[in-house]
């Protein structure tokens, strides 16, 4: 057999074959964000990426922030956003144009900071690969921990954010006279 | 992840904690006063408001005598983070005094709006103590979240709700920056916490290709919620729309927490790379300057000129930054502190011109303002001078002190085109004064100015320490030294 | 194992799309949902730092700040909709490039 001029890369394991299937699910999914003319099928395109993105932790083994996206991002931003769409239904598409006027320099300056970031990328000297985790529950225990020690400061203003959403949704919502 | 020595010490966050602990009560007096329908009980939440600013305040004064205190690395205490209290805590005193009577007419969630702006400061006030990224992000979040809500406030309003809704857009997407940003530079550090970047940072064995796109991302993060140009374009619309007492808040209070986080960011989690954010924010100074000064030439809204008056101070401030040094960061804190002060004063007065159901004056108002009602045009034409920065008044010291730091860190030339805008932007501020004194009145300025007392003693206090700091701003200096903590806790 | 430079790839076409969709689109639930999708780009990054960090399982940093990064999401949304759909009743309109009557 003829000695091919270009070496055939390894193929890819099977940890990198769902990295890649879960990958082209997300990149679908924003493509539809992006592109589509409807407003729902944004909306569904974006579910996807949800999706595809929970995916991406779970390979990353990340599985408790895989489960929050999910649970929050799939499960309540997707739905309100959807209900948002339908209660503003009259703006869904028809014959106009889903793009505004600069439309085009944003093509451009999102196209301009890819080809920045893809390039550091290039690059970058990170050869380390990473070794698989091999008690993952520790690294869920170190997370509480975590939240009520190093982090407690940042729990208690999350706290806050909350109760200035609540409260928030009062002042917009409720009509008093 | 260093659980070895908790160190809890609940004093570093006495500050924001005893603002949520009144924002609590506020909302506990609205609700009893809701089931009794006692108006007096409801008449009385601004009150308790104010007073929850005056004891943190007192809690303030207080801490400038301890020692510095770090909260597990997450937040400190410092002369630093107390100076953005302090200034954060004038803005939320006088806003709510210039509320008092409006926001009644305006919402009828009187309360819930009391409540949220001391919740916001609290979150402003975690700003100036935030020592980590996280921490960062979460008090940026918060009071931002706060802000949409109250330039919404006004619902039926076709202005309002327009300018919370740009506002929310542009903010989430600035978020959107920050978030990134602090992503690339975790990546490249591999901490959140500044002291750890720091050391990182100077690490040779750090790989730092990521911490330049990172810095890149975090000034457009921050350079939005200060409204730099090119980031700026929100601001006037947001101003105009937002309720006249939001809008004072906004710009005083929202300036003061994002610079001060901008500031520890930049100043002790990556001081090693100043080389490279140094020009970067001249750059942006000079930009923003120039494009705020010359833009207000063009207003007729009084909002709207005092918006972009907004953004090229946000210039003049971010030239104390550039400059990188400990003089900087005083003198900014300066800066910050008397532009609470004359800013706020000055939209107390718009306040005053705004028709019944009004949101925003036209600048013709202003004719002949000097005739009909000469104290206020004096007070008026007073803010105009000390935002011009004219002496005696604190404007002037507050530009004078940061063009010096800029001059010994080595940027004449930025500080030569800081004094050339403000020459610029004294032309606006004028002729503001002009069209008050030296036009007559007419049809359109008939209107009645109808006062109230809060208002009132919220303009007379603006005026006060607008005098005072201007006559005297060792006053300030002399509080901050106060304490026996450096500033910013810097090595 | 899948290197690191897949995930800041697959992260960074999220954040530029997102960046298109927020910056190109006129409606403003579109814009908003180009701002989630740049959100959960910098999570990608957050998440894949982590996992390539020295000590993944000891130092969680990353995997903290992604978790805060989603609950402050739902709560701006949640806020950000409520304001949207109160311009929808005032003007019967989402569409940006109409939504100026703030003008100097």
């Amino acid at each position: 057999m003829p000695e091919l001029p270009i070496p055939i890369p390894p193929l890819p394991t099977l940890h990198e074959s769902v990295f890649m299937a879960i990958a082209l699910l997300t990149v679908v999914g924003a493509f539809l964000v992006v592109a589509a003319r409807n407003l729902f099928h944004n909306a569904l395109g974006l579910a996807l990426t949800f999706f595809g993105v929970a995916g991406v932790y779970f390979v990353a083994e990340a599985e408790f922030v895989g489960v929050a996206q999910v649970l929050v991002y799939v499960g309540a931003i997707s739905t309100l956003i959807t209900f948002a769409i339908m209660l503003t239904r009259g703006m869904m598409y028809g014959a106009t144009s889903p793009l505004n006027r600069q439309a085009g320099t944003a093509a451009i300056i999102a196209a301009t900071v890819f080809v920045v970031m893809a390039g550091l990328l290039g690059s970058l000297p990170w050869p380390v690969a990473e070794e698989p985790i091999v008690d993952g529950q520790i690294v869920i225990a170190n997370l509480g921990v975590g939240f009520v020690t190093e982090f407690v400061v940042a729990f208690l203003l999350l706290a806050v954010l909350l109760l200035v959403a609540l409260a928030g949704a009062i002042v917009l919502a409720q009509d008093r006279k | 992840m260093n659980n070895a020595s908790l160190e809890l010490n609940i004093v570093a966050l006495a500050p924001a904690a005893s603002m949520v602990i009144f924002a609590l009560l506020v909302m506990a007096v609205d609700v009893f006063a809701r089931g009794t329908r006692t108006q007096p009980v409801r008449a009385a939440t601004p009150w308790v408001a104010l007073l929850g600013v005056l004891v943190t305040a007192g809690v303030c004064v207080w801490l400038l005598g301890q020692p510095v205190t770090t909260f597990q690395g997450m937040a400190i205490l410092d002369r630093y983070s107390l100076g953005i209290a302090f200034v954060v805590l004038v803005a939320a005193g006088l806003s709510i005094l210039v509320s008092a009577r409006y926001i009644p007419r305006v919402n009828a969630q009187v309360g819930e709006y009391y409540a949220l702006i001391l919740l916001i400061s609290a979150g402003m006030m975690m700003m100036g103590a935030a020592t980590d990224l996280i921490v960062v992000f979460l008090a940026l979040e918060t009071f931002s979240l706060g802000l949409y809500i109250l330039a919404g406030l006004r619902r039926s309003d076709a202005m309002s709700s327009e300018a919370a809704m740009k506002y929310f857009l542009l903010g989430a997407f600035a978020s959107g920056f920050f978030v990134y940003g602090a992503a690339l530079v975790y990546g490249a550090t591999g901490a959140t916490q500044f002291e750890q970047i720091a050391a990182m940072a100077t690490n040779p064995a750090t790989d730092l290709t990521f911490i330049y796109p990172g810095i890149a991302l975090l000034i457009v993060g921050f350079g939005f919620k200060v409204s730099l140009v090119p980031f700026h374009m929100w601001t006037p619309d947001v101003y105009q729309g937002a309720p006249t007492p939001v809008t004072a808040f906004m710009s005083a209070a929202t300036k003061a927490a994002a610079f001060a986080a901008f500031y520890r960011v930049f100043l002790v989690a990556l001081p090693s790379q100043q080389a490279v954010w140094g020009p970067a924010l001249a750059t942006l100074a000079v930009l923003t300057m120039t494009l705020g000064n010359l833009a207000a030439l063009r207003q007729s809204s009084l909002k709207r000129l005092l918006a972009y008056s907004s953004i090229s101070h946000a210039g003049y401030i971010l030239v104390g930054l550039a400059a990188g040094s400990i003089a900087g960061v005083e003198a900014s804190l300066f800066y910050l502190l008397s532009y609470a002060f004359m800013n706020i004063g000055a939209f107390a007065v718009v306040t005053l011109l705004e028709k019944q159901g009004e949101m925003d004056a036209d600048g013709a108002r202003l004719r002949g303002l000097g005739q009909r009602k000469p104290l206020l045009a004096a007070v008026m034409a007073i803010f105009m001078f000390s935002l011009a920065g004219v002496p005696p008044f604190a404007g002037f010291f507050a530009k004078f002190f940061v063009f010096a730091a800029a001059v010994q860190g080595g940027m004449s030339w930025l500080a030569a085109i800081a004094m050339l805008n403000s020459a610029i932007g004294a032309y606006y501020y004028l002729r503001v004064t002009v069209v008050m004194y030296f036009n007559a009145p007419d049809a359109e300025t008939v209107s009645e100015v109808k006062s109230n007392w809060p208002l009132n003693v919220g303009i007379g206090v603006a005026l006060a320490f607008t005098i005072l700091l201007g006559v005297f701003p060792s006053l300030w200096t002399t509080l901050m030294e106060s304490g026996v903590v450096t500033a910013l806790a810097l090595r | 194992m899948v290197p690191l430079t897949w995930y800041l790839t697959l992260a960074a076409f999220m954040f530029c799309s997102g960046l298109y969709a927020a910056l190109g689109r006129r409606n403003a639930i579109a814009v908003l949902m180009g701002i989630e999708l740049m959100l959960n780009a910098a999570n990608i990054n957050l998440i894949a730092f982590w996992r390539y960090g020295v000590t993944p399982v000891e130092n969680v940093d990353g995997q903290v700040f992604a978790i805060f990064v989603i609950a402050v999401a739902a709560a701006e949304v949640a806020v950000g909709l409520a304001l949207i759909i109160s311009v929808y009743r005032n003007r019967k309109t989402l569409n940006l490039d109409e939504l100026d009557i703030l003008k100097g």
